[in-house]
């Protein structure tokens, strides 16, 4: 009787959670936000062919990451890296930005983590996206 | 380097020091077990050695055991073995993981001294790969060919001379942010030690291949010789030099603190280098992106430098028509030719002369400025700066470093420049009348630059006053611009010709409060555009009308098509006014008055023939608006009644 108690309680804190976070207006666009998306759109054409040859992963926490630097010749190697870095500088400011415009700057690492499932759902067959912490062909 | 040796040489301290005869010989062949070895950073176990009567040896480990490195069946063959009381020694010695290399070792009983020699003939660069610790980039392709020696004693190493060439060789860590490919030349090393204290020198000569060492990617066709000693904490260079390809060459010496990791002196000298190459080879890499990193040096120049406890004592640098330019030719300033002998503790001036430049495709001309340097303040009194047919004086500028920032400020004034020729160089609408105005006090105190008073232009015959302008986050990747803008009595007709909106005569006032900019994009303000007082005549062209309600929508312009008023030319107003006040990407919008309703004139009619343009719309999206405004100002607006 204590546990059917116990788990009602979870649910119903469960639910008031994602109801609270099923608020977030994901699609929320500040000029701040704009500007982040305008930016990545810009780098995307760049990174496409790093993500289609496995050289940059998508990462479980929302990010990007250099997975196979072999993958890139010496000589692209450090403009690679400053490319992911750039990338993951705007990812960082697009979920404190999309938290903030909500109202809700505790709600980062939430939207972090529905960006994350977001970018593995949208990535191109063949593209290398981390779970559980190891890298896996997609 | 030392550790290296130090592993290569485990195995002949140890032989040689626990042999112990406890196989009996066979067959004229005498076998011995050597006990197994164990010592900090190496062990060694099932060690035999077999001496057959032919006078070679054979050295068997079963397992040896160095650097987080096991390497089993180890196996050396001696053609030639000498053992006395006095010594034993291997000639010809072979070692079966490394095919190509020739081993030569001695030790004397007596004095407790030996020698260990290896003659390389292109041995494959990744059998290394199994001697060496794990934690460096280990060697994938290539072969190596020369000599290498190593002296030593009871008390450890006491010489090392090594002469490599190298052959396409190639090294990478585990990241691939070490590595290198098609690597050419020859590495020359010797240093001998007397009781504590190391002293060396060595060559590298760097022909061809292609190395990244995370920031930086270099080409071959480097080359460092340097000498200097060791005495276990100071890495002393005396004297290097190093040619940078397309750069010149750069003599050096330095006092480096192993036990701090870091530079304890340096003086380094560098004539006539090539800065372009200088800048984005070495430097750049390690620029985070921003304005210097997307920049470009130009040039030559003499550099001496003096650093020590900690920080840049003096730095003599002779500028031989240098210049900065960024990628997208926003910023550039050329032609600069100056000597400039800063010292930390003492003041100096440097004369700054340069040929010209450009500022957001606005040609700046030639200058001289005089630059007053006392550590890490400097400022200039007075410089002018040639703008078109103009210039920009500026008075009181001063830059100093606190902690990792860089403050400074300056007052200016800009002399009447052609707003036609301005406009034309800086890309915009060709715009008529002078530029001139005054500006206060700018400052910038590492996050935010902020303008003091008012800065003052004069537009289209009026005013333009900006006050409260502050602009955070100036070089990151968000500016955000804040400040009012009030222009007062802008000529009409000067300011419709300009943006081809339609004729109209007058004068209005232009207020834009609480204006905040986000990236350069409008996120709120509140404007308001309004006829000025006084007399002036105040007329409106069919157009400017069609234009104004096009702004509004379509409905209302072809409205007034329709209406009797497409007979004139030319209407009489009595007064403009139009505001907007932005919030969330919306725009509200009212006109003259407050309007009746719904409805508000924009403009209200007064004179022969008159009319009277009224809004219907009290709001409209920010980006709705610039798109209607951008059709009107195309004239993509017909004036279908002529």
């Amino acid at each position: 009787m204590n546990a059917m108690i116990k788990l009602f309680v979870a649910v119903v804190a469960l639910t008031v959670a994602l109801n609270v976070f099923a608020a977030a207006d994901l699609e929320v666009n500040t000029p701040g936000v704009s500007a982040i998306k305008q930016s990545m759109q810009a780098r995307h054409a760049q990174l496409a062919a790093h993500y289609g040859s496995g050289a940059v992963g998508l990462t479980s926490d929302g990010l990007i990451a250099l997975r196979d630097a072999g993958a890139v010749p010496l000589a692209q190697r450090q403009a690679v890296n400053a490319l992911v870095a750039a990338e993951n500088n705007d990812r960082n400011a697009l979920y404190a930005e999309i938290s903030n415009a909500n109202g809700h700057p505790e709600w980062q690492a939430e939207i972090r983590s529905t960006f994350a499932q977001r970018w593995v759902q949208r990535a191109q067959p063949g593209w290398w996206v981390q779970s559980g912490g190891a890298w896996k062909q997609k | 380097m030392y550790k290296i040796a130090r592993y290569l040489l485990g195995p002949a301290f140890i032989l040689f020091g626990a042999m112990l005869p406890l196989a009996l010989p066979e067959a004229g062949e005498l076998s011995l077990r050597v006990v197994d070895t164990v010592a900090p950073d190496f062990t060694a176990r099932g060690i035999t050695l077999i001496l057959p009567e032919d006078g070679s040896a054979d050295l068997r480990i079963a397992e040896l055991n160095m650097q987080q490195r096991s390497l089993r069946n180890v196996s050396i063959r001696c053609a030639s073995f000498t053992l006395s009381t006095a010594s034993a020694g291997c000639h010809g010695g072979n070692l079966a993981q490394l095919p190509g290399m020739i081993l030569e070792f001695d030790y004397r009983f007596g004095t407790g001294s030996w020698q260990v020699s290896a003659q390389l003939h292109n041995v494959a660069a990744k059998q290394l790969a199994t001697l060496l610790p794990t934690a460096m980039p280990l060697p994938t392709q290539g072969e190596l060919s020369g000599t290498l020696r190593i002296n030593g004693d009871a008390s450890g190493v006491s010489a090392l001379d090594a002469d490599v060439q190298i052959a396409d060789a190639g090294f990478s860590d585990a990241s691939g942010l070490h590595a290198a490919e098609k690597l050419r030349g020859t590495i020359k090393l010797s240093a001998a030690r007397k009781v504590a204290l190391w002293t060396w020198q060595g060559n590298i000569a760097w022909q061809s291949g292609e190395l990244f060492w995370q920031p930086l990617y270099l080409r071959g066709g480097h080359q460092v010789s340097a000498s200097g000693s060791f005495d276990g904490a100071l890495l002393k260079v005396e004297q290097a030099k190093v040619d940078l390809p397309e750069a010149g060459h750069v003599q050096f010496a330095a006092l480096w603190d192993m036990k701090q990791s870091a530079l304890a002196e340096c003086t380094a000298h560098g004539s006539n280098l090539g800065l372009e190459k200088l800048f984005a080879d070495y430097a750049k890499p390690f620029l985070e992106k921003g304005a210097l990193a997307d920049s470009s040096l130009y040039g030559h120049a003499d550099v001496d430098w003096q650093y020590r406890d900690g920080a840049t004592q003096s730095l003599h640098l002779t500028l031989r028509d240098a210049g900065i330019a960024d990628m997208d030719r926003r910023f550039a300033l050329l032609g600069v030719n100056s000597e400039i002998d800063w010292q930390a503790d003492a003041a100096r001036t440097a004369n700054i002369a340069f040929a010209g430049g450009t500022l957001l495709g606005v040609p700046l001309g030639s200058g001289q400025w005089a630059v007053q340097m006392r550590g890490m303040e400097f400022s200039v009194a007075q410089g002018v700066l040639p703008v078109l047919d103009g210039q920009l004086e500026l008075r009181d500028f001063k830059l100093h470093r606190e902690e990792v920032a860089w403050y400074w400020q300056f007052a200016a004034s800009l002399s009447r420049i052609s707003m036609e020729q301005f406009s034309q160089a800086a890309g915009w609408p060709k715009m008529l009348g002078t530029l001139a105005g005054s500006i206060p006090k700018v400052s910038y105190d590492g996050h935010e630059i902020n303008v003091d008073g008012v800065l003052l232009f004069n537009v289209f015959d009026g005013t333009v006053a900006a006050t409260q302008l502050k602009l955070a986050d100036p070089f990151g990747r968000a500016p955000r611009l804040s400040g009012n803008l009030n222009m007062r009595e802008l000529d009409l007709d000067l300011l419709t010709r300009t943006f081809s909106f339609g004729n109209m005569q007058g004068r209005i006032d232009v207020d834009v409060n609480n204006l905040e900019l986000q990236d350069w994009q409008p996120a709120r303000f509140d404007a308001r555009l309004s006829s000025s007082a006084g007399k002036y005549p105040r007329k409106i062209s069919q157009k400017a009308v069609q234009n104004i309600s096009a702004l509004g929508g379509a409905g209302a312009a072809a409205a007034i098509q329709r209406s009797y008023m497409r007979f004139f030319e030319n209407f009489g107003y009595d007064r403009i006014g139009w505001s907007c006040a932005l919030r969330n990407s919306v725009c509200a919008m009212g006109g003259v008055d407050n309007g009746n309703g719904g409805a508000y004139a924009i403009v209200k009619g007064g004179g022969i023939p008159a009319i009277t343009v009224m809004g219907y719309n009290r709001t409209v999206s920010w980006s709705e608006l610039i798109t209607r405004l951008k059709r009107v100002t195309q004239n993509n607006v017909q004036a279908v009644v002529k």
